[in-house]
Order: C-alpha cells, then structure tokens, then sequence
C-alpha cells in the first residue's frame, strides 16, 4: 500500500448541540478544560511517527493527509499514563508506523492537537484505546481498621496496602449550594453562579471569574506547581495516611503532586501564627482526634497555587480546618472550613467523600513542566 | 524570575516597579510596594527615608487603580500626587499598571510592573 492511500481525509465537525455536561466530565481528568474545545469533535487518520509515554499526560504524534493533499503532524494527547494503565492501555499497543484513525476534541486556537477519545488501528480495526471515567467497583463492606486507643486506622490494617483515590466531587463550593452547575474541573456551566460558589470578597470574585473566563490559563498545577490546601484530595492520583503515634504525627503521601507530602502533628503542639512560619504550599498542620474524626488545622500557606480545582483565591491568611472521618471501611468523609478574612466574607465550608483503594499503592507521578510544549504546534 | 513564583493572591499585593514623568524623557524611578489587609489596600511609595504613604484604591469592575500620596516635588515643595492606570494581565507574575500621573501642577504618565 502507498504512503498516500494511508492517509485520509481530515475532517472537522463541529457539534452544533450542546455537550452535556456530563460529556464534559468524562475528559476533564485527563486534561484541563481550558485546553480543548469540548464543544468540537475531531476525525483523524494518519500513520504514527512517534509516542510519547511521560507525565503528566502521554501523546503520540501522527502525519495527517488533509483533503488537498497537505500532509500536517498532529498531537494527539491519550492522558495520563497510570489512568492509561488503569484502561487498559499499554504503550506497546501502538508503533511507529502503524496508521490509526483517532476521534478526539480538538485544542483551542490554531494547534494540531486534539485530545483522544478513541484510537483504533486502521488494518485490524482493534481499538487500542478508548476513553473511559470507569468508576472504581465499592469496597465489600467490613469494619473500619481500629487503632489499640480506639481510634479508626486512616491507613490499612497491618499486612494491608490500600490508599484513598477517587474523590466523589473534584469541586470546592460552599455545602449549601453543592448543585452548582460546572465541570469536574470546576468550569462553571453559568458565570453568573459564581456568587453561589463561596462567599467572596468583590476582588475575590472578580479574580476568581477572570480565572473561569481564561479558562484556567494561569493555573500554577498546569505548570506542575503543587496542589497545595484542598487541593490534593481533589486530583484522581490519591493519597495515603502514615499514621505515627509513637512520635505524634501523620504524614500524608499524595500522589498527585511530585511525591509530595504533608506533616499533621498530633502531639498536641498549637498551630502557630503564619507570621512566624515559613509559608508554603501545603501549610502547616496539627491535628487531634475528636471521636471518630480526624481534625487538622492548617495555617502559613503561601501565595503560590490555587488552592482548589476552580481558580478560587486566597490570601497568606488562609487558614483550613479539616475534617476526615472513616464512615466505612470504604469511606472517607473530607470536610473543609475555609477561613480567610481577606478573601471570603466569612467562614464557609464545603467537602466530599473519597473512596478506598484497597490492595494497592499510590503509584509514582511526575508532572514535566516542559512536557506540553513538546507537542504544542 | 519564572512564573512558578507567581503569586496568586490579591493582584495588588506586592513590590511594583516603574517610573514616572512628564515626557518619555524624564523619568523619575518609582516603587511602590502594596499590602491588602482584607479592607483596604494600603502603599509605600519609595521605601526608605525620604517614602510617602499612598492610599490605593481598586475597582475590580474595570481593573483600574487610583494612587493617592502627598510627596514632595524636586525643589522639595509638597505635591499631591493622583496617579490612574489599568491593571493588566492580571495572572502573570509581572502584570502591571500604567496610566497617567499627576503630581502638583505637572501630568505625565507612569509604568509600574509586579517586579
């Protein structure tokens, strides 16, 4: 067979309909919305000329004959590569050369790049990927892990692994208006409901819509800055509790950021104020059990991150109290208080659950910062 | 300095540098370093012995900024300075404010980036 006659024709279709928003969701773990125009389809078939297995999201690139008979390379971003794994995906699926024929959502603005829904191999028909928001099948019921003092173990039983993945909401709005319309991303369906989202100040939030209005451009995480505060348990990497009460202390293992960690003592040691502290990403935190519930204080954040999916702002005054209570051995409950009197108008609270991992480990993951500009065209 | 030092706070909070004058030609160096404290965002103009304290004022309908200060002018007489400009490109790290500059009885322009 020709070179040209492996090539086809590139097409274009715009869906007039809106995407529910559902639709949206379905990608929004892979790639910030900003990126893509979810409102756009792409049909792609090409040949492979190279794969791209890195963090924080995998890609190949594939020659494309248009229907004048230019030939164009494209990028085609398939998500991060332990979501991939988790898919089923694996990078000896596709070679160099194979051709393919890709759907997809095309990027904003004049790139060739699209974000794969669906890869299957042009000679054998095989679909070699296809997107998937699988969620995780419920952990069988069974009493929650108990420390000697009582308390519920936040980590696995002895000669167990597991870790908490999953989250059932990627957004931070205030509790009493959890139904606000808007993407796992936190895109909101409707600026006009950013005044149901938190209380804010006026500055707060005309930033915060700038930042829903720019689609996100100026996200730190986008540029593999840590997902300081909230943040962490919103990303669908995980996290683990390393918990120490010989020393008085838990540590707390993410694994959405660059093997980050966090420190929540419990030796009964106050906060502090953030003016004698070294302020930083992810603060610093005490913690004390009040019965089944884990609470943790949080102060000296610094100014660096968004603390939430969403764009919403914050001041070195951030202070976060949390809330993680093991309702189930399945379940976790994370409750948040934000409080940060010179961004909000006052206190205000919001949280979700998180969902058991059992028999496994947070796998390693590093965001490239440089990555994205390897295929942007 | 990299944008992984952005900060992400309240857009004025900060060290601003720039300068003020007349014509493109004169130019007066300028700092002014910005605190918001929940209520009010308060301004150091020219830190150091000879500052003056600005009053700062943002609307965030329109990203504008009005600075308010008494100064002194180069022959050492107090000048009220009024000073309007637009915040721009409020996400990145060294966004900036320009506008017109007004100091006595002398208007010119002024440039100030988030240094």
């Amino acid at each position: 067979m020709s070179l040209a006659k492996k090539y086809l024709k590139l097409e274009i279709l715009t869906v007039s309909a809106v995407i529910a928003l559902s639709a949206v969701t379905a990608i929004a773990q892979r790639a910030p919305s900003g990126n893509y125009e979810s409102d756009k389809k792409v049909k792609l078939s090409g040949i492979v000329t190279r794969i791209d297995w890195v963090n924080p999201s995998a890609f190949f690139t594939v020659n494309v004959k248009d229907g004048t008979g230019m030939i164009s390379n494209w990028a085609i971003e398939i998500g991060n590569p332990l979501d991939l794994q988790r898919d089923g995906w694996k990078p000896t699926a596709l070679h160099i050369g194979d051709t393919v024929n890709v759907e997809g959502i095309p990027a904003r603005g004049p790139r060739r790049q699209a974000m794969a829904t669906s890869v299957v191999l042009a000679k054998t028909g095989a679909k070699v990927f296809v997107a998937s928001n699988k969620p995780r099948a419920k952990v069988a019921s069974q009493p929650v892990p108990r420390w000697p003092d009582g308390h519920p173990r936040l980590g696995p039983a002895p000669g167990k692994k597991g870790y908490w993945g999953t989250p059932s909401s990627t957004v931070l709005v205030e509790t009493t208006n959890a139904t606000i319309p808007m993407n796992r991303d936190g895109l909101l369906a409707n600026i006009a409901d950013s005044d149901k989202v938190a209380p804010f100040q006026p500055w707060a939030k005309a930033l915060y819509e700038y930042r829903q209005r720019t689609l996100f451009k100026d996200d730190p995480y986008n540029r593999c800055m840590p997902p300081g505060g909230a943040r962490h348990f919103q990303n669908p990497y995980g996290f683990q509790f390393i918990e120490q009460p010989e020393i008085g202390r838990i540590l707390l293992l993410l694994g959405g950021g660059d093997r980050n960690w966090r420190i929540i003592y419990t030796d009964g040691r106050p906060v502090g104020h953030k003016d004698e502290l070294v302020l930083t990403y992810y603060g610093t935190s005490v913690g004390k059990w009040e019965g089944d519930t884990l609470v943790v204080d949080t102060v000296g954040f610094n100014e660096k991150f968004w603390f939430s999916n969403g764009g919403l702002p914050h001041t070195e005054a951030l202070h976060l109290t949390e809330r993680f209570t093991r309702s189930d051995f399945g379940t976790l409950r994370y409750q948040v208080t934000v409080d940060d009197t010179q961004t909000y108008t006052r206190p205000w609270t919001g949280g979700w659950t998180i969902q058991w991992v059992p028999d496994e480990e947070i796998q390693e993951y590093f965001c490239e910062e440089n990555a994205e500009s390897t295929f942007v065209r | 300095m990299g944008i992984g030092f952005a900060q992400q706070g309240h857009p004025l909070t900060g060290t601003w540098n720039g300068d003020f004058g007349p014509s493109p030609t004169q130019r007066s160096q300028l700092t002014i370093v910005m605190t918001w404290d929940g209520k009010e965002t308060k301004g150091t103009i020219n830190p150091g012995p000879d500052s003056a304290a600005a009053a700062i004022f943002l609307d965030v309908i329109n990203w504008t900024v009005r600075i308010e200060a008494d100064m002194k002018d180069q022959s050492g007489k107090p000048a009220h300075v009024v000073a309007e400009g637009k915040l721009d490109d409020i996400g990145n790290y060294h966004r900036t404010i320009s506008g017109t500059w007004k100091q006595g009885a002398t208007t010119g322009s002024f440039k100030l980036t988030r240094d």
